[in-house]
This record gives C-alpha cells, sequence and structure tokens, in this order.
C-alpha cells in the first residue's frame, strides 16, 4: 500500500514536470483566438499552447484571484486591468521594452489602465454603437436616439445587447454626462428613458447576427465586429457611430505574476505585437487591433469598412471605456437590474 | 449530507470547491483532469444515491437472507442476489448523473484548469463573440440521441414483461 502509494507521488511529480516544458497557457474569451496564430507561434518557437476560454471579465478575476490557474498569459478587457494590477496579478512584464513595441499605435500606447503599457499588449478593441437595417428606417443611423427614443418603422424589432457598461455608456453620453459619473441628476435622466424606452425593444440578447440577416431585427446596439458580420450576411445592414457618444473597448493580453512559463509569454506578447500576426487576430473575430502596419495583412473586405475603420467625421465622439470606482458601479448594477426585469 | 449538492447553490460549490483545489494546486502543483473528474463525481453523488436507494427500499430482503441461508458467502450474495435485482437502479443512478455532469456550468466553469473545456463551458465562451450555427447542431444532436435512447428504454421494458 505504501509503495504504490510513494510510487504514484513519484510519477505524479514527475509527469508535471515533464509537462511544464515548452507551454504556454492562454485564458481568454471564447473563440476569441486565431488557430492559425497559434499553430504558428507553436512551430516558430516549439511551444504547445493550450487556450481555455471565459466568458466574462468578473469570471476570469474570480478564477485567478483564487489562485492555483495554471494560466500565463490572460487577455482582460480595458476596464479590467486596473483592478487586476492593483491585486497584484499581473506580470510588470515590460512590452514596452521588447522587440516589436515600435509597432504599437501611439494612440494605444498611454493608455488610462496602463500608462507606458508596462503590462499589457493589444488584442483587439472594438466600438459600440447601433445596427441599422437601412431598408426599414433611411433617417440618420448615427445617433443613439434610434434605441432610446425609437422611430416607429423601427418599434419592436429592436435588440439590445445586455453588456451593462457598454449600454450604460452610450446611454449617459445620450443623456450629456460624463463617462463613470455618479451624478444622480443624470442618473435619473437615464433609468426614465431606459425603462421606458425598453416597451419598444424585442430582446436583449447576443446571437442576433441571423436574426438581422433575415429580418427579424431591424435595429440594435451591437459592437462593431459583430455588426460587420452581420452586414456579410446581409447588404443593408449599416453600423451608427451615435454622436452623442459612444463607447470604444479594448482587450488587452498581459502576463500573470504567478505564470509559470514566462519566457514564452514573454515570446507571446512579442509575437502578437508583430504586425503580420496582429492582423491575424482581427481576421479571426473581425475587429480592429492596435499595431500598425497591420492593414497591410488585413483581409480585403476589412480594410475599407466602415465598421472598423471609423470614418473621419465621426471619429471625435469616441470615448474610451474606463473603469468606475466601485459606488458608481453598484448605482449602474441597480439601473441595470431594474431594467432587465 | 450526502444529498448537499441538492440544497446548496451551485455557485456555492463552484467557488467552494474553487478555493480548495487551487489550494491543493498550489501545495503540489498538479494541474489536470483529477479536479474536474473530483469536482464533478462529488456533486453527481446524490443523483446517482437517490435512484439507487430507492431501488434497494423495494427489494426483498428475505432473498438474501435465504441466499446466506443456503452457505452463500457475502460477496457470492451480493454478487449473485442483490445486483442482478439492483442494476436498473444503478443504471438510472447511472445515466442521471451522466446527465448532471454533462449539463453542469458553473462548477466546471470555476474548477477547470489551463487547456480544459467542457461542452457547456465552450459553448458559454462563444456567447459574446461569435457564436457559431455549429451550438445550434451541437443542440439538434442531443436532442436526437435523447428521443433514440428514449424509444429505445420503452422497447426494451416492454419485452422484459
Amino acid at each position: 500500500m505504501k509503495k504504490t502509494l510513494l510510487t504514484s507521488a513519484i510519477s505524479a511529480v514527475i509527469a508535471t514536470s515533464a509537462f511544464a516544458e515548452g507551454e504556454l497557457n492562454i485564458f481568454n474569451w471564447g473563440n476569441y483566438t486565431n488557430p492559425d496564430l497559434i499553430t504558428k507561434f507553436e512551430k516558430e518557437f516549439d511551444v504547445k499552447v493550450t487556450i481555455t476560454d471565459f466568458d466574462s471579465n468578473d469570471t476570469a478575476l474570480a478564477k485567478i484571484k483564487a489562485g492555483g490557474h495554471g494560466f500565463d498569459i490572460v487577455v482582460p478587457s480595458g476596464t479590467y486591468i486596473p483592478i487586476f494590477v492593483g491585486e497584484g496579478l499581473l506580470m510588470e512584464a515590460k512590452p514596452n521594452e521588447m522587440e516589436n513595441f515600435k509597432h504599437m499605435d501611439p494612440q494605444w500606447v498611454d493608455v488610462a489602465f496602463d500608462p507606458g503599457r508596462n503590462y499589457s499588449v493589444p488584442w483587439q478593441w472594438g466600438t459600440v454603437g447601433v445596427t441599422v437595417n437601412t431598408s426599414v428606417y433611411s433617417g440618420d443611423i448615427n445617433t443613439a436616439a434610434v434605441i432610446f427614443d425609437p422611430p416607429e418603422e423601427l418599434k419592436g424589432k429592436i435588440n439590445v445587447v445586455p453588456e451593462m457598461n457598454d449600454v450604460m455608456g452610450l446611454a449617459i453620453h445620450y443623456v450629456g454626462g460624463e463617462t463613470c459619473t455618479g451624478d444622480k441628476e443624470i442618473l435619473k435622466k437615464v433609468r426614465d428613458p431606459l425603462v421606458k424606452a425598453k416597451k419598444d425593444w424585442l430582446s436583449m440578447d447576443y446571437g442576433n447576427i441571423e436574426k438581422f440577416a433575415k429580418g427579424d431585427l431591424s435595429a440594435g446596439v451591437n459592437w462593431n465586429g459583430a455588426s460587420f458580420r452581420t452586414r456579410i450576411e446581409n447588404a443593408d445592414i449599416a453600423f451608427g457611430y451615435p454622436q452623442t457618444g459612444y463607447p470604444v473597448w479594448m482587450d488587452n493580453a498581459a502576463i500573470l505574476s504567478d505564470a509559470k512559463n514566462v519566457d514564452n509569454a514573454k515570446a507571446f506578447l512579442n509575437f502578437i505585437m508583430d504586425p503580420e500576426n496582429a492582423a491575424l487576430i482581427s481576421s479571426f473575430a473581425r475587429y480592429a487591433n492596435g499595431i500598425v502596419g497591420s492593414d497591410a495583412f488585413m483581409p480585403e473586405d476589412m480594410k475599407t469598412a466602415p465598421e472598423i475603420v471609423v470614418p473621419e467625421e465621426l471619429k471625435a465622439t469616441a470615448n474610451i471605456a474606463e473603469t468606475c470606482p466601485p459606488e458608481v458601479s453598484r448605482i449602474y448594477t441597480q439601473i441595470w437590474t431594474e431594467l432587465q426585469k | 449530507m450526502i444529498n448537499q449538492p441538492l440544497m446548496v447553490p451551485e455557485i456555492v460549490t463552484a467557488v467552494a470547491l474553487l478555493v480548495f483545489f487551487a489550494a491543493i494546486k498550489v501545495q503540489t502543483g498538479y494541474t489536470g483532469m483529477g479536479y474536474l473528474i473530483l469536482a464533478h463525481s462529488a456533486f453527481c453523488i446524490p443523483f446517482a444515491y437517490l435512484p439507487i436507494r430507492a431501488r434497494l427500499q423495494g427489494m426483498d430482503l428475505s432473498l438474501e437472507q435465504a441466499a446466506a441461508d443456503l452457505y452463500a458467502t457475502p460477496v457470492m450474495v451480493f454478487r449473485r442476489v442483490t445486483l442482478p435485482q439492483l442494476w436498473p437502479g444503478i443504471l438510472a443512478g447511472a445515466m442521471l448523473a451522466f446527465i448532471i455532469s454533462l449539463d453542469d456550468v458553473v462548477i466546471t466553469e470555476f474548477v477547470k484548469s489551463a487547456g480544459q473545456d467542457t461542452l457547456p463551458t465552450y459553448m458559454l465562451g462563444q456567447l459574446r463573440r461569435v457564436v457559431t450555427p455549429e451550438v445550434n447542431a451541437i443542440s439538434t444532436v442531443l436532442l436526437a440521441v435523447s428521443v433514440v435512447m428514449v424509444i429505445a428504454f420503452f422497447f426494451l421494458s416492454r419485452s422484459r414483461k
């Protein structure tokens, strides 16, 4: 009995140490990593890569805080990077000292959540706007009024993606507030129109590409990449950037402070800052990336798509998403809960 | 106590298991399928236990005593008398446990280690980005399989009478 216990313990230890040679464990959003990118990385660096999915920043944070997770790289949203850093969960990997850092788009180097890029590397970024079927509604689509004060022909055929921070951001700017405002007056002005507009909404779902393509939905709050994919199915679909202010989000890859495969992880961060590889990432989920020079490698339809390349005249009103203080988040959650009733 | 996973909210079990396994992982450095298997076994126990218990209660004890009277050892009694009477309950428990395990999202989401994914967590992960028609296909297949199994068991149980 003792002998079997001993041998099994030894073999377990040996097995784990053999396991850890040439490995990289990535913790990313579901269906967000291009398999071609991974194959390319595996071949170039002779590393075995595993990808594990998470469905929300909160799940990722909870799992990593608990410890013993075995991941090396995590790809949270920019708004959560300060939370991760504050908890000491990210390694200061200094991507700004890596070889491919020179390819990073200057506008994404000094971001509020990671000034100077000491922790993270851009994965993809996108915008939140309105998707409209132009054959149903031919008015101005660059406004959030399409959702919050819908015209007749769109009533009853609107979907709002149930992503609290994005929709709240859109709504707050629609009534004239600032990002992450805690002003009770403004928030009252947000809640009442939201609840009123909900009556004209059909659903609050994520997977809506087929519904737009078939015509069950005519308008909705959506991410630009999802809207782009919808336009491929149905050419009448257009993406509007609400001029009162549209949220901009970015997902970033970072190394965890207790990562086991640090060298491979650093090699990976350097790898995705290369323009060709950044283009691979973008071509998969169809969102823009933060690396200059990747345009040359992007798929044709993404180079000129208005969803990916924001038109000049509409650029000004972008609002980079920020991490709201906990009290403010709490109020938003209350409004959101009331909205979902 | 055995039926605790039935009563406690799933998220509580999930976080408790996460913290427990995290402590073990830090100590032993083992990250593998073992945790997932252990976690699934743990919360499937009540589902497997209840049908077996029901079957046991309905079973006739005198048969066992008769077998023992006829010089059968306890092992033989179990193998030749108890088990044949019990196997429908065991089968039902096994299938129920399988279904609950296949269905579970919350606990798996928290307990899974690097590189591990089950079908529900894979589908959940797709939710916020791309939901491919793969998901529809999988659901159809699962539905078809359950219908086929129900029909098969219907005919099987009929012929036993």
